[in-house]
């Protein structure tokens, strides 16, 4: 037997090896083309049928192209189509045969059957092969003037594949203008939304490059247009209204009256089937009234009903997705849905996410009144089959309680748990008695007499032997057993494995000594032997800075290991209020569903419209134009990759298809996160550090650097001088305001004066310049204006940025405001203020 | 925008694949995918929205078949997931049901009407009226009559009248030889019942189905006897909302065939129809359970099919369990299923028996859920009664059915 053959067939054992067959079809394909004998299409069609049946498992079909084209002349319109979808798939990679296929295309382009017609020009357009678009031109223009609705509907998208092959082909042959009319025009409602759909696309990507373009990109959000679309919005298809209405969302209404119009208009949106629009109407309406509280509350009651239905009926994918919406603004808003905690208790078939999220709105919405119906569902999770539920659960029922709603209640299912003898179980709530001590010193009794039946031995996991150690070492002159308990631990010290779990064992071990000096001093040598010979460095560091410590002074030890403690009122939240507002800002969007902002997991060039630093842009009114810069950055990107990426699959064809381009993506970020945090954990546990001190001055506690335990207030800065030529370009300032966190952020009422003066926002920025204070965009239309500001100090090359709102309705300003030297924002703001407050007066 | 759809078949392998722009996505990012699957298990476990280190993915599971949508822009996610259902749900209209098998000999069609659904990753029309009419189902019939005729396109020769009517969702000249419409109440109820036999939470999710075969262009209108009960309602777009609004009657225009024509959902339910009392207790590593089924509250027609499950705690090691009406049946994942059918007259169904538990393990400390399962034909639990249907614009009399239906949806005893 010959041994290449057999290579050949061991090559991919399952599917069909492929080459054999492919050239078969080529034969057999040759044949037909030529022939008109009855009969022929049904042979054609069934093998282009297993032409396309192997392109679809991904067999490479290109080498029977002329073939097909040869074959493509036939009045069997799913002939057409298999071949349409064939061509469609290769032109790519042979141009020089695509030439081939424009001949039949352009002969359907003008079939009389108006369905061949649409066909053949979407199919005409998907060729995306650069040389041929000379050829494009003229069907799409008799296109967009053809009788039938469906044709115009694939003409319009097609203008816009046309513009993406080649965008100077595009704008000379005028289309734009003639979609804009269609647009206006057209009594196909289908027709109106693919032109809306081209129009935004072009005119966002052109708007960089030409005024006009930026000019007529504006227009769609003028006032005629947006009511245009909004009259007839009942017309279009489920989808297109989706489309039309977050066109809406973009419209600023100059007046309350008008943003109330709208919302009646479009309430009925809220019950329609689909849940796309659903969400596209609530993202609107929470939207437009950013700016009106009250208003602003009676929408989320408003919405809430849809919304829990929406989450109730549908498949477990739509309930997810709206539930990441409800979950968002329950977060924002808790009391409004303190009501129907019973929606979010979970069910046992519920997938784990959508469990987890159902928690933390339980978690949310706990309030005086329900807590006890809450905590005591949160406790049947507890005792659930499915053991991340149970922890979560068990979780949630201790963020509850330091919610401080009915605490009492709490403790005591919490040392139920205790008793439930369930590893994980104890383990979760040994973590969480620890925090409840440190926020409710008064409990320590109860939870002491639970605790110290507890055995070491049954307790694994790091986080909870460090929790129960924590409690051995704080609680030391209340557990009889306490010095016993950590000496037998100190003398399993070697099968230790967790840092931290030896960590936590020095510090208890040191604090039970100074309670306990005489029945703990033989196992504390033991434990500082152990540390210094400890590999971990950590571990070796704390054991040599306590026995130093210990040798110099035990009195300063023990202010240093075992001060008096406060009482921890707030625990730090995880997600920063601004990070919160920044998802909401872009409600229905796939944020929400990450619960990050996109610009913290899109790339650059892939942000969407939603985006972060086109804000900037948006905002700006010189640079108006440059509000898609980015999806043209991404597109060009996008553009620029595939051709690379093509051009590299020719080089190794075979390899490519299976190569490890997709490995698991590493999550470093979120591992530093974890370690800081525990890090923090570690600080905080040993001295918890009053609320507006910085971490690092908890450490310098920790190691007795000779700081008083309780911050004297910092001295009051000196005065705050400010640079009057400050410079500072807008890349620059994006990036400052999104690494840097949030200073200070306050509300302050502006004399009417000065908002009346705002008619023309260039006033305020060459008063603001005259104290030296620049700005580097805003925009807005009454009773809204946003500005951004930055400064600088004189001497040193520190600045400070603000976001500023002003609401002249309301005479109200909103600040933002992100320093680079935190410990002068406060002079800074003060100095802001005034400025601001002087301006309009004489 | 999406850029890429995917069909893969529950081994992973790709049946389809749809380029929707410019920008071609590589079919390795499917093997990415279904890497994650394997890791998680399970596909149902995997987030229906994940970011993949290229892009974001959004998975559809139905019945084995999973359909992946990838894109690289910022996009409503509810907008992807509900198109991605639709399509599921267009294609198990077109082939009948969804398997593997149906999709790759009907690869073509998938292809036709993805064409039609998507261009350039904006959704176009997914009404399946007008899908239908545009591509032909591959039913029977259209196979009868391509070897009858030697016809043997799928395609119908003309455009659909809709696309330019102003009732998108119906043909204009329809043409049935008897004029017929039902409406069905289908209701599902979910409970939660907590061990002390108390109701955590009860409340029905209901649907309004409509069959419409009707001649021209006719103008219903229905109206409930109760519609008060009714805390949040949807529609199809076919429903005139200001008659609702005024006076709560539903005004439409009715789609041709089936179609949902309103969702709602009543909250706060008092009751239940039947009971089940569970009851477990433990001593010396071994466990005895008996679960008690029985009517509460009768709901007047009977009810069928009824079914109690649980898992087995993972720390149970074998189950003796007997009942004294229906079967009970433990399958390989521990699962354990006892039908019961309809309750019979003369006893109450009980199941009783042990189970043996781990070593070590003196009595059960973990808690499972029963699910409960069953239909009430004829009756609509919430309550909700149609008052009237009228039909205007019509040749003839028509004939009008109506149904009711309630099953149970999440309905779930705690032990």
């Amino acid at each position: 037997m010959a041994p290449p053959a057999q290579s050949q067939k061991s090559a991919s054992p399952s599917q069909p090896s492929g080459k054999g067959e492919v050239s078969d079809v080529k034969m057999q394909l040759r044949q037909l083309a030529g022939s008109r004998s009855p009969g022929t299409d049904d042979a054609k069609r069934e093998l282009f049928k297993k032409v396309i049946s192997y392109m679809t498992i991904g067999i490479d079909v290109s080498s029977v192209f002329s073939e097909m084209v040869m074959c493509s002349a036939t009045s069997d319109i799913v002939l057409k189509k298999m071949c349409y979808l064939y061509v469609g798939n290769y032109a790519k990679y042979n141009p020089d045969l695509a030439l081939l296929t424009i001949n039949f295309l352009q002969r359907d382009c003008k079939d009389e059957d108006p369905m061949i017609r649409g066909l053949a020009l979407r199919s005409l357009c998907s060729l995306r092969v650069a040389n041929l678009v000379e050829y494009l031109v003229g069907p799409l223009g008799t296109g967009l003037k053809d009788g039938n609705s469906y044709v115009r509907m694939v003409a319009a998208v097609g203008v816009l594949k046309l513009y993406h092959i080649s965008a100077s082909t595009c704008m000379d042959a005028d289309f734009p203008a003639m979609l804009k009319h269609l647009m206006l025009n057209d009594k196909d409602a289908q027709v109106v939304a693919n032109c809306l759909t081209s129009l935004q696309e072009i005119w966002g990507l052109e708007a960089s490059a030409s005024e006009e373009a930026a000019r007529e990109r504006e227009t769609l959000l003028s006032k005629p247009v947006i009511y245009y679309f909004l009259n007839r919005i009942k017309e279009f298809s489920e989808w297109a209204q989706c489309i039309v209405l977050e066109l809406v969302a973009k419209y600023v209404p100059s007046d309350s009256n008008e943003i109330f119009d709208v919302m009646n208009l479009l309430e009925d949106r809220l019950q329609h089937a689909n849940g796309a629009v659903v969400l596209a109407t609530i993202k609107m309406f929470l939207q437009l009234t950013l700016s009106m509280t009250d208003v602003h509350q009676q929408v989320y009651e408003r919405i809430k009903a849809p919304l829990l239905t929406l989450v109730s009926s549908g498949s477990p994918e739509q309930s997810y997705a709206v539930l990441s919406h409800l979950h968002l603004l329950v977060m924002r808003a808790p009391f409004i849905f303190s009501s129907d905690y019973k929606h979010f208790y979970c069910q046992y078939n519920e997938p784990f996410y959508v469990k987890k999220l159902k928690l933390e709105m339980l978690t949310a919405v706990a309030n005086e009144s329900n807590t006890y119906d809450i905590v005591t569902e949160l406790c049947e999770y507890a005792a659930n089959v499915d053991i991340p539920m149970a922890r979560e659960s068990i979780r949630a029922v201790g963020k509850i309680a330091l919610q401080q709603y009915d605490v009492n209640a709490i403790v005591d299912r919490l040392l139920q748990f205790l008793e439930m003898e369930k590893e994980h179980v104890t383990a979760e709530t040994l973590v969480l008695v620890k925090d409840l001590l440190r926020k409710y010193p008064q409990w320590s009794h109860d939870c002491i007499a639970v605790v110290g039946n507890i055995s070491s031995k049954n307790v694994q996991e790091p986080k909870a032997k460090a929790a129960l150690i924590w409690m051995l070492g704080e609680y030391a002159q209340d557990m009889q057993d306490a010095p016993y308990i950590l000496e037998s631990l100190i003398e399993n010290w070697d099968e230790e494995h967790s840092a931290e779990v030896r960590l936590h064992l020095l510090t208890a071990i040191m604090k039970c000594f100074l309670r306990r000096p005489p029945e703990t001093q033989k196992a504390l040598g033991a434990a500082l032997a152990a540390g210094l010979a400890d590999f971990h460095q950590d571990v070796h560091d704390r054991a040599l800075f306590y026995y130093r410590l210990l040798k110099y002074n035990v009195t300063v030890a023990e202010r240093v290991v075992d001060p008096p403690k406060q009482a921890v009122s707030v625990f730090a939240d995880t997600q920063s209020s601004e990070i919160k507002d920044r998802i909401f800002d872009e409600f229905n969007s796939l944020s929400v569903v990450y619960q990050k902002p996109s610009y913290m997991f899109t790339d650059k060039e892939h942000r969407g419209p939603f985006a972060f630093s086109e804000e900037l842009g948006n905002l700006s009114i010189d640079t108006e134009l440059a509000d898609n810069v980015v999806p043209a950055q991404r597109v060009e990107a996008n553009d620029k990759d595939l051709l690379l990426s093509t051009s590299e699959k020719e080089d190794n064809h075979g390899a490519s298809n299976n190569s490890s381009a997709y490995n698991a993506p590493s999550y470093d970020g979120s591992r530093m996160v974890g370690a800081s945090q525990a890090q923090q954990d570690l600080v905080s546990l040993d001295q918890p550090p009053p609320a507006n001190v910085p971490v690092s001055l908890a450490i310098d506690d920790l190691l007795g650097l000779g700081l008083p335990v309780v911050p004297s207030p910092a001295p009051s800065p000196p005065a705050l001088k400010l640079n009057a030529k400050a410079v500072l370009d807008p890349n620059s300032f994006q990036q400052k305001w999104r690494q840097l966190p949030l200073a200070a952020s306050q509300e302050i009422s502006m004399n009417p004066q000065g908002v009346s003066a705002l008619s023309s926002p260039q006033v305020l920025l060459r008063h603001m310049q005259g104290h030296s204070i620049h700005c580097i965009a805003s925009g807005g239309q009454a009773p809204n204006f946003k500005f951004f500001f930055f400064a600088q100090k004189e001497d040193e090359p520190s600045t400070y940025l603000v976001e500023c709102v002003i609401n002249s309705s309301t005479c109200k300003a909103q600040l933002k405001i992100k320093a680079d030297d935190q410990s002068t924002s406060q002079a800074f703001s003060a100095l802001f203020e005034s400025a601001l407050s002087k301006f309009g007066l004489p | 925008m999406l850029q890429c759809i995917f069909l893969l078949s529950d081994s992973g392998e790709v049946m389809l694949e749809k380029q929707l722009t410019g920008h071609q996505v590589d079919r390795s990012i499917c093997a990415w995918f279904w890497d994650q699957i394997t890791c998680q298990g399970d596909s149902l476990k995997l987030l229906p929205v994940i970011a993949s280190p290229t892009h974001y993915l959004f998975q559809v599971v139905r019945e084995g078949i999973t359909f992946l949508a990838c894109t690289q822009v910022e996009m409503p996610p509810l907008m992807a997931i509900e198109f991605l259902s639709r399509v599921a749900d267009v294609l198990s209209d077109y082939l009948g049901s969804l398997n593997e098998d149906l999709i790759k000999d009907n690869f073509v069609i998938v292809y036709e009407l993805l064409d039609e659904m998507i261009d350039n990753g904006f959704p176009l029309t997914t009404e399946p009226n007008i899908l239908r009419e545009m591509i032909a189902p591959p039913n029977i019939v259209s196979k009868v009559l391509s070897v009858v005729t030697g016809n043997v396109s799928n395609m119908n020769n003309s455009l659909p009248g809709a696309t330019s009517s102003c009732v998108p969702w119906r043909k204009t000249d329809l043409k049935h030889a008897s004029n017929e419409v039902y409406v069905d109440l289908v209701e599902e109820m979910d409970a939660i019942i907590n061990r002390d036999g108390a109701l955590v939470k009860c409340e029905i999710y209901g649907e309004v189905q409509v069959n419409s075969h009707l001649s021209g262009l006719p103008d219903l209108t229905l109206s409930f006897a109760n519609p008060s009960i009714l805390n949040d309602v949807r529609f199809h777009p076919c429903v005139r909302l200001r008659p609702w609004e005024a006076n709560q009657i539903l005004s439409f225009v009715p789609p041709d065939g089936e179609f949902k024509l309103m969702s709602y959902r009543v909250k706060k339910l008092k009751s239940t129809p039947i009971y089940v009392k569970p009851q477990l207790s433990s001593d010396s590593g071994t466990c005895r359970i008996s679960v008690l089924v029985g009517i509460r509250n009768d709901p007047g027609k009977s009810i069928e099919s009824i079914t109690v499950q649980f898992r087995l705690p993972p720390c149970v090691l074998s189950a003796d369990l007997s009942a004294n009406h229906g079967a009970v049946n433990i399958l390989a994942d521990k699962t354990c299923s006892w039908s019961i059918g309809r309750i019979p007259k003369d006893k109450a169904p009980s199941m009783s028996g042990t189970m043996a538990l781990e070593t070590g393990l003196e009595r059960l400390n973990v808690f499972t859920s029963f699910q409960v399962s069953f239909r009430i034909m004829g009756v609509a639990l919430s309550g909700l009664q149609i008052d009237k249907l009228d039909l205007k614009n019509l040749p003839s009399r028509p004939y009008k059915g109506f149904r009711a239906l309630t099953r149970a949806g999440e309905f779930e005893v705690r032990s």
